[in-house]
């Protein structure tokens, strides 16, 4: 893989989506309107390209020479060096984001030509849509290939903005502006303590190249040349972890994610489950040598994967709304990839990370196109039966929620197995919290899926269900063959194409100090156990995915008086997990009010103090301006006396000096 | 050396005095023959070849000094940014004036970036004075072309009356440093002259002192500081839109020039006193225009109290000098020059953005008359806004690393300068400074986009002006993304001052009146009986090469004297 063959992919990976948002806003609301799409579409396509292309570009390298790091140009230079640099680092992981990004992106892109009509007609910031969707490619994209953490961080931000502007874009709504801005907000807190972290980062190490930085983490020494200390790794690892769990939705600043489904649903299929929420687990395995530097902070991510992977499941059984379900489910499914890494199984993370970038996006699209047909409504107890109905929808929500499932043979059930396997090796109690989400999940996928389309037909009034047109049912067709075949490229004795592809990465990292494989240095990563123990686990994976689907059939669809049964036998609880915790009142009581209480004290401060002294402030020069206006000839001579004043106020200062 | 080489290397200024020249003869034409359109025509191609001939001669070596000029990369810098916005600046006045004053007013806006180019060459007091001049006086005329309205000619009369009493104050302080220094050259002042005088209180030092403090202040009137900043706000909101982007860069940058020229002249080796002197100027000044800038609703006025507030900014670099730092620029000069020209054109562009509507019959001026300007025009009114959070020093815009460049040059400062506190506490006066003047800026934005609009608003001033508020924006965003550029030109402008080159054939320079010189050093009169001469002449060979090497300064943080 040559230099110059990289830098001109990842600069087309960038500019193509740049372009394409650019002239979307440029050209779309005179010229293009109605056709806008065919500018994002090509922006990302583009870029999907060209990322096959990086991708064979780093498959066909030597395995010394697997990554690079390659300077674009300098940003900001002093003269003889760089102060920052923007520059791309290349690397298997690098090329695997790249795909699941701009791959889903092109579908949801696709997708989105048909979703953003009514009656055929675009709707209301067609133009818009596109401009911002392709924009959160070309941010993603950023974040991906970067090669320092500045433009990490520049990229994270970014994708943030974008995620702010996407679910706000129905801004007329209360409801939708009022998500945007939640989201916007817990993102700052968790950005907070990612950009210390980042400047932590620059103090200790002088530099914040990921290459130099990671070097000297794993030799132990600071940018000084002095030891560096356990207790400075730590702090800057739980700094990053705090950027995590902001934009990756885990505890506890999970609250933004399910109401951030206010956006269109093509948003919440890419940038709500596929991407930009997994930009916390892309930072964390990135910042592998960091992170394994200090156990105690592999130890933090790992208990908060796993909580989160329970906490949200237990929610997600007793929503109604289907986007809502998901999004919880997505949380959940993301505190498996942070469990993941903190177990130092970074490559079974992303390998979750990718099946799951398939999976989920096809189920919120397919959830888009019931709520397409439903005009509008997505509350699984105003509908029901659809599957004679949206035949299409039905046949590829199944396959993504067997997928969610974890059903043997589908992708979710190898990523999310692994998983748990090394999570029972290392931390062998959150390894049981993994396998008891597992039944939750199973439960609470096919509750929604029992709820919406089995059983008798029934529809909100006054709609006339149809089935959606082929913009939106291509994506579908292709993202299921997706969530029923990802997972095959990840398995096999050796680990599978995919673990294989991403070993040399994590070698020196997560593979060196997993206790799993004794902390020698290049041990391939997965590291299977017998084969016999491995099956095992297999097996009890998939009965649980089993119990967990018939305990949904029995309650949702055989004897569906039970949940009310349930319900009222054990009412705090339906009550606890219906109001998903009280986290939102809790956050509501502890911090937004005294916040609003202390901007109610500032305003009339404000308005009373501060206003009170600039009146009594601007009262000299109102007084002179008075006495000015008295006489309108003698304002040039009065500015003239004002600077020979001045002057001579300058001239007999700097002499009695 | 001989005329021809002076000739080709002053190419550009030569273009542009030739090409005002052609601009105000096409601009006199009859209308009915209709070559007097083509005057805005004529003169962008003027600057334009002017730009040309600039890249095409390089950054001038430093060997090349006709009489009272000096070219150096000093002057390569200038030119290259004057001229640059000077294309811009011709963009936006394309329609301004009515037809026929066009060519008029055009010539002017050509003559006073002549005056820049001068400043930025000027190896002479007297020709400093004249260039600094040449830059103000057309300015007098454009605000009086710019628009038929009463409020233009008040307001170019108090300029003018304003502008010729700071030109008093700057000759006058310009004679009291020639009587100390005993001559006017500027490379020979900064040999030692002036600086010794400063620095050890010699029995001229009180002469120095206040010839150094009059200057500072008939400059200061240029660069719109405190307390020669009242002329400002009439004068922003009388002049028309387009010529108000003139005035906000093109004396600004022949001030700055001027000051840098002064400053350097005293190696930036100043009194004490007249350190704290600047640095109280610089917090007043941009306190001063941010806290007033708050309270205007014109939006002409709270750019011309944001301008006061830039130079405050500005002044920073300028008292950092060309110190070699650990900042991104290492060097407050150049940090200096950046920023300048950054300043002016997002500037430019927010008066261009200004300039391009109509409302009612008159151009867009205060907030309510640019209320949800937005709704109508899309594209301009996201310009305008790129422009003033440029302005504002936000990322992804150019006015960001301007101030990065800016108040890292003070905070990088080596711990062994003298001025390194108060500098530092200037700078987070600057900082605090910039935070209170996002409120007013982003009250531009907010009344561009949040306020809801009813009635018509006229595009007015054709293509061209669209075109130049475009490039303004682009501009912000390019140099942000791509600032190595302008900044390593920036760099490369300061070597000058720290004294690693000078006038190879300084000698030339003096042999205008070889006979009188030698007169002079006969008698060994003082050069002040000796009535107007021209410049230079008053040192001999031996003199010029005795001083103390420049160079052996060079890089080395200044060293600021305890004495008075």
């Amino acid at each position: 893989m040559s230099v110059e063959t990289l830098t001109i992919c990842g600069i087309v990976i960038l500019l193509a989506p740049l372009a394409g948002a650019v002239l979307s806003g440029v050209l779309g609301p005179r010229l293009l309107r109605g056709s806008t799409h065919w500018l994002a579409i090509g922006g990302v396509g583009l870029a999907f390209i060209t990322s096959l292309v990086l991708m064979g570009q780093v498959r066909g390298a030597p395995p010394d020479g697997i990554s690079e790091t390659v300077s674009v140009y300098n940003w900001i230079t002093n003269g003889t060096d760089a102060v920052f640099r923007v520059e791309f680092l290349i690397d298997p992981l690098t090329a695997v984001m790249l795909i699941t990004v701009t791959g889903v992106s092109l579908l949801v892109v696709m997708y989105s030509r048909d979703y953003m009509r009514e009656h055929g007609k675009p709707e209301r910031g067609y133009e818009r849509f596109f401009a911002f969707l392709a924009l959160f490619v070309f941010s993603m994209c950023a974040l991906v290939l970067g090669g320092n953490f500045l433009l990490l961080y520049l990229g994270w931000e970014a994708v943030g903005l974008c995620s702010y502007l996407l679910i706000g874009f129905y801004y007329d709504r209360p409801a939708a502006a009022a998500a945007a801005k939640k989201a916007f907000l817990v993102n700052r807190v968790g950005d907070f303590g990612f950009g210390l972290g980042i400047l932590l980062i620059f103090l200790t190490f002088g530099t914040i190249e990921y290459g130099a930085v990671f070097h000297m983490v794993q030799e132990g020494v600071t940018g000084s040349g002095d030891p560096l200390a356990t207790g400075r790794v730590t702090t800057i690892a739980l700094l990053l972890l705090c950027g995590a769990c902001g934009k990756s939705a885990q505890l506890p600043l999970h609250v933004w994610l399910p109401d951030a489904m206010e956006g269109p649903s093509p948003v919440s299929a890419l940038i709500h489950a596929a991407t930009m929420v997994t930009a916390g687990i892309y930072m964390i395995a990135r910042c592998g040598a960091i992170f394994t530097a200090s156990p105690f902070a592999m130890t933090v991510v790992a208990v908060i994967g796993a909580v989160t992977a329970l906490f949200a499941a237990t929610i997600a059984i007793t929503q109604t709304d289907m986007k809502r379900i998901l999004a919880y489910s997505t949380v959940s499914q993301l505190g498996y990839m942070v469990l993941g890494v903190g177990v130092y199984a970074a490559d079974s993370a992303i390998f979750h990370l990718f099946t799951h970038a398939s999976f989920k996006a096809l189920l919120f699209l397919a959830a888009g196109s019931v709520m397409h047909a439903m005009g509008g409504i997505i509350d699984v107890r105003q509908f029901g039966g659809l599957r004679k109905v949206l035949p299409w929808t039905f046949a590829t929500f199944l396959a993504g929620s067997l997928a969610l499932a974890g059903f043997p043979l589908f992708s979710g059930f190898f990523s999310k197995d692994e998983i748990i396997h090394h999570a029972l090796m290392v931390h062998p109690i959150l390894g049981v919290v993994g396998l008891v989400t597992a039944l939750l999940t199973a439960f609470y996928t096919f509750r929604m899926v029992f709820l919406a389309f089995f059983g008798r037909q029934r529809v909100p009034e006054g709609v006339h269900p149809h089935e959606s047109g082929p913009w939106m049912l291509v994506p579908l067709v292709v993202l299921s063959i997706g969530a029923i075949g990802a997972g095959y490229v990840g398995i096999g004795a050796d680990g599978g194409v995919f673990h294989r592809f991403l070993t040399p990465v994590f070698a020196h990292t997560f593979a060196a100090h997993s206790p799993a494989s004794a902390g020698a240095h290049g041990v391939p990563v997965v590291e299977h156990v017998g084969f016999w123990a491995h099956y095992g686990l297999m097996i009890i994976s998939g009965a649980i995915a089993f119990v967990g689907i018939f305990a949904a059939y029995v309650l949702y669809l055989k004897e569906d008086w039970l949940p009310g049964l349930i319900r009222s036998i054990a009412p705090r609880a339906h009550r606890i997990l219906w109001n998903k915790y009280y986290v939102d009142e809790l956050y509501d009581a502890g911090l937004v009010e005294p916040a609003r209480q202390t901007g109610r004290v500032c305003v009339g401060l404000d308005d009373y103090l501060i206003d009170g002294l600039l009146w009594l402030i601007t009262a000299i020069p109102r007084a002179v301006g008075y006495l000015a206006r008295t006489y309108q000839s003698g304002m040039l001579q009065g500015y003239a006396l004002t600077m020979v004043v001045g002057i001579a106020i300058i001239v007999l200062l700097v002499f009695g000096a | 050396m001989n005329v021809e080489t002076y000739l080709v290397q002053l190419g550009p200024e030569l273009i542009l005095l030739l090409g005002a020249c052609a601009v105000l003869v096409v601009g006199a034409t009859k209308a009915s023959h209709g070559i007097a359109s083509i005057s805005p025509a004529v003169s962008l191609f003027v600057v334009a070849l002017a730009l040309l001939a600039t890249l095409r001669l390089g950054v001038p070596d430093g060997t090349v000094a006709p009489p009272g000029l000096w070219l150096t990369s000093l002057t390569f810098y200038t030119r290259l940014i004057a001229l640059g916005v000077g294309l811009l600046i011709v963009l936006v006045n394309w329609h301004q004036p009515v037809a026929r004053e066009r060519g008029e007013y055009l010539s002017m806006i050509l003559f006073s970036l002549l005056g820049v180019l001068l400043t930025a060459s000027a190896n002479d007091l007297l020709v400093l004075f004249f260039a600094v001049e040449l830059v103000s006086i057309p300015t007098y005329v454009l605000i009086a072309l710019s628009r038929e309205d009463g409020r233009a000619s008040e307001a170019a009369v108090k300029y003018f009356f304003l502008g010729a009493m700071a030109a008093a104050i700057l000759a006058y302080g310009l004679s009291f440093l020639y009587g100390a220094a005993g001559t006017t050259t500027l490379h020979v002042l900064g040999d030692g002259a002036v600086r010794s005088t400063l620095a050890f209180g010699s029995s001229m030092g009180g002469t120095a002192l206040v010839g150094l403090l009059l200057v500072f202040a008939g400059l200061a009137f240029k660069i719109a500081a405190v307390p020669l900043h009242v002329y400002a706000a009439d004068v922003y909101e009388g002049a028309a839109s387009p010529v108000t982007g003139l005035l906000g860069f093109v004396p600004k940058l022949a001030g700055f020039i001027a000051l840098v020229k002064i400053f350097g002249a005293c190696q930036w080796e100043l009194p004490v006193a007249v350190n704290w002197m600047v640095w109280v100027v610089a917090a007043v000044t941009m306190t001063t225009g941010n806290v007033l800038g708050l309270l205007q609703t014109n939006v002409k006025r709270m750019l011309a109290y944001s301008s006061i507030a830039h130079t405050g900014y500005m002044l920073i670099a300028l008292m950092v000098g060309p110190v070699a730092g650990q900042g991104p620029m290492r060097d407050g000069v150049a940090a200096l020059l950046f920023y300048v020209a950054v300043y002016g054109v997002m500037n430019l562009g927010a008066f261009a953005a200004l300039a391009a509507f109509k409302v009612s019959g008159r151009a867009v001026e205060t907030l309510d008359e640019l209320a949800g300007i937005a709704s109508r025009a899309p594209l301009a009114a996201f310009a305008l806004v790129v422009c003033v959070f440029s302005l504002m020093g936000i990322p992804p815009f150019a006015g960001f690393l301007g101030k990065v460049y800016v108040f890292s040059s003070a905070f990088s400062l080596d711990q062994s300068h003298a001025f390194r506190g108060p500098l530092i506490a200037l700078a987070v006066i600057g900082v605090v400074n910039s935070a209170i003047a996002a409120a007013y800026y982003l009250r531009i934005a907010a009344t561009a986009y949040m306020r809801k609009r009813t009635d018509e608003v006229l595009p007015t001033g054709g293509s061209p002006i669209r075109w130049g508020l475009a490039l303004c924006s682009v501009l912000m965003l390019v140099l942000f993304a791509w600032p190595r550029g302008l900044a390593n030109e920036a760099r490369n402008a300061t070597v000058v001052l720290h004294g690693s080159i000078r006038p190879v054939d300084a000698r030339l320079t003096m042999s205008i009146d070889d006979t009188l010189e030698r007169q002079v050093q006969a008698t060994g009169s003082n050069p002040a009986d000796s009535g107007f001469r021209l410049p230079g002449s008053e040192q001999t060979v031996e003199q010029m090469t005795t001083t103390t090497p420049v160079a052996s300064r060079a890089l080395k943080p200044t060293t600021h004297s305890d004495q008075p």
